[in-house]
């Protein structure tokens, strides 16, 4: 120790020495993520937030509209769970921006950034935390949707299919909520802007009946909605129904990894970019 | 280890925010194991201050060193030597003061059984043992300020930036954290802390650097920005308008003195004390006005603060701020 006093709380407690920086950084995102686990029991309405409003939406669709609504050759059960489904992921940026969102005014985040900490383990853990939250969330819908009734037919490889194509999901959809998180300045305008673009999105993007029988404007707009590609992947990867329409319709799964793609390269150096232009600014 | 007696030392230190000044070419230093506080209203620049002191914000101009190391060239080795405690408690809380103890010394790369060790006594030495498992989010205002003072002290820092630690407590909580305060700087830690309050400024701070848009206004200790503004003196409060009009002009045929009329205040420098004093309460007799209050002031940090910011109570006054992006 140096002749500058330090503050001593007891007897010296020696810092192991301090490893390579990707083997702390993967222990840093590890302490990290535990910290968003342990919080997750303590907040169990920060989980419903993500799982009632399907909820909702089934049992209102199922037994309110469900009745008006035909789908030719699918119950209506095994034609909705799997849109919902889709749907989650872009609701899940909703809850990974409030999460940021208050991490960052709140100043938990600052203090992380006060120690030495690699910067990237922060925000990765940030993304990891809120992707294990929605898996949590989107379970709860699965196992609510098999009790109504939903039958997903899927084999091994279409269930780790599934899985795949989820994961891939929810990881660009928070890293598009992280970002969002960190450009507002409080989670009400996080939720209002959310809501006011997944909504429709999710309305137009055939997550409740199909897109061929809406009218031209709507359809238009729901044949190349996002949601409408990650929709009609999960619905024919779990009941093997083939959508119609434009090219993202007729390939769902090639246009859902499409999209993520893009998401993630967008959202991930803006991510960055602003965590670091954060420090700087 | 390099030796060196300096803690904080800024050059020129500089943020701009767009058009935006928020710190101005501050040049000041803190030598190791004293308090210093930058004392100034809202939007002075402060947290802008502290934040690049603790690597949070990246300066525009000049430079800054902690422990000699340059807050832009080496943040690790400052973030290594400090502890920053923010406005808001930078604490998660869902989770219990003890576990964000543990979190923050398993960040600082200590083991689990050593973050367990360090966190138990920290937890009795800050004497928070009996709030420790309550998630944060459930303890008092007070109570999480301790914890998250607590948190800062995790890291064993040499030097302790607290900003604006006592706005918004309890007085009785606001007693706590000076005493902490005090008591951390005799272990030989130095602290900077940032503050609206000439209380707390005059109560803690060997030195005070007195911020007013961004820049430096005035430094010093807190005898010396009082010895500034000057001598004691005498004020007179009068009861009505009229009263205070006859007054101040018969004041003004004995003494050089200075007349607010929106207080209906005079005061008159009073350099011999209280033979002053007594001849102003003659003036006062000869003249047959009634005063309210007449009384023999020796000069307080509120009022340098006052004569060099223009700013006068402590956040009582809407003022117009430039508010800090953060």
């Amino acid at each position: 120790m140096s002749a500058v006093a330090a503050l001593r709380i007891g007897p010296i407690e020696p810092l192991p020495p301090r490893p390579a920086r990707p083997i702390r950084f993967v222990r840093e995102t590890l302490v990290l993520v535990g910290r968003s686990l342990r919080a997750i029991p303590r907040v169990p309405e920060r989980l419903s937030d993500v799982t009632i409003q399907p909820i909702v939406f089934t049992l209102l669709f199922l037994y309110v509209f469900g009745s008006a609504i035909h789908i030719p050759g699918v119950r209506y059960q095994d034609y909705l769970l799997p849109g919902l489904l889709g749907q989650s992921l872009a609701f899940g940026v909703i809850g990974a921006g409030t999460a940021t969102v208050t991490d960052f005014t709140e100043g938990v985040i600052d203090r992380f950034r006060s120690l030495p900490v690699t910067r990237l383990a922060v925000i990765s853990a940030q993304v990891a935390g809120q992707v294990i939250e929605q898996v949590l969330g989107i379970s709860i819908i699965v196992a609510i949707g098999i009790g109504l009734g939903w039958r997903p037919h899927l084999a091994v490889a279409s269930g780790f299919e599934l899985a795949g194509l989820m994961l891939f999901g929810l990881v660009a959809f928070t890293w598009f909520g992280v970002l969002l998180g960190m450009l507002m300045r409080s989670s009400d305008a996080v939720q209002g802007l959310g809501f006011a673009i997944v909504v429709p999105l999710s309305f137009l993007g055939g997550t409740f009946v199909p897109i061929q029988g809406m009218q031209v404007v709507p359809r238009v707009i729901g044949e190349w909605d996002p949601l409408s590609a990650i929709v009609a992947a999960v619905r024919q990867v779990t009941q093997g129904i083939h959508s119609q329409g434009s090219w993202q319709l007729t390939h769902p799964i090639a246009a859902m990894v499409g999209w993520c793609a893009l998401l993630t390269a967008i959202c991930v150096p803006l991510a960055l970019h602003r965590f670091r232009a954060n420090e700087g600014g | 280890m390099r030796r060196t007696e300096i803690a904080v030392r800024t050059e020129g230190l500089t943020k701009r925010f767009g058009e935006l000044v928020a710190v101005d070419h501050v040049d000041f230093e803190i030598p190791t194991g004293t308090i210093a506080s930058l004392l100034g209203p809202n939007g002075a620049g402060k947290t802008t201050m502290v934040r690049m002191l603790a690597t949070l914000a990246r300066p525009t101009g000049g430079s800054a060193t902690v422990f000699g190391h340059d807050v832009v060239g080496e943040p690790d080795a400052v973030r290594a030597a400090i502890a920053l405690t923010g406005q808001f408690a930078g604490l998660e809380p869902n989770l219990t003061a003890k576990e964000n103890l543990i979190l923050i010394a398993r960040l600082r790369g200590h083991g689990r059984r050593s973050a367990a060790r360090i966190v138990e006594r920290l937890i009795d030495r800050v004497d928070i043992g009996e709030f420790a498992g309550t998630p944060i989010k459930s303890v008092s205002g007070g109570q999480r300020r301790r914890a998250d003072l607590a948190a800062t002290l995790v890291s064993e820092p040499r030097l302790l930036v607290l900003d604006e630690p006592t706005t918004g407590l309890d007085p009785r909580s606001r007693q706590v954290v000076w005493s902490t305060v005090r008591e951390l700087v005799a272990s030989g830690v130095t602290v900077l802390l940032t503050t609206q309050s000439r209380e707390e400024a005059d109560q803690l701070a060997d030195h005070i650097v007195v911020m007013d848009h961004g820049r430096a206004v005035a430094a010093g200790t807190p005898a010396q920005l009082k010895a500034q503004i000057g001598d004691q003196r005498v004020d007179v409060v009068l009861l009505d308008q009229a009263a205070f009009v006859v007054l101040s002009s018969a004041l003004e045929t004995w003494f050089s003195c200075s007349a607010d009329p929106d207080r209906r205040t005079i005061s008159v420098p009073a350099p011999r004390g209280a033979a002053d004093l007594m001849a102003v309460t003659e003036v006062i007799a000869s003249a047959g006005v009634s005063a309210e209050e007449v009384a023999l002031r020796r000069p307080t940090l509120d009022d340098t603060f006052l004569a060099l910011t223009g700013v006068p109570a402590e956040g009582d006054k809407a003022e117009e701020q430039i508010e800090v992006p953060a």
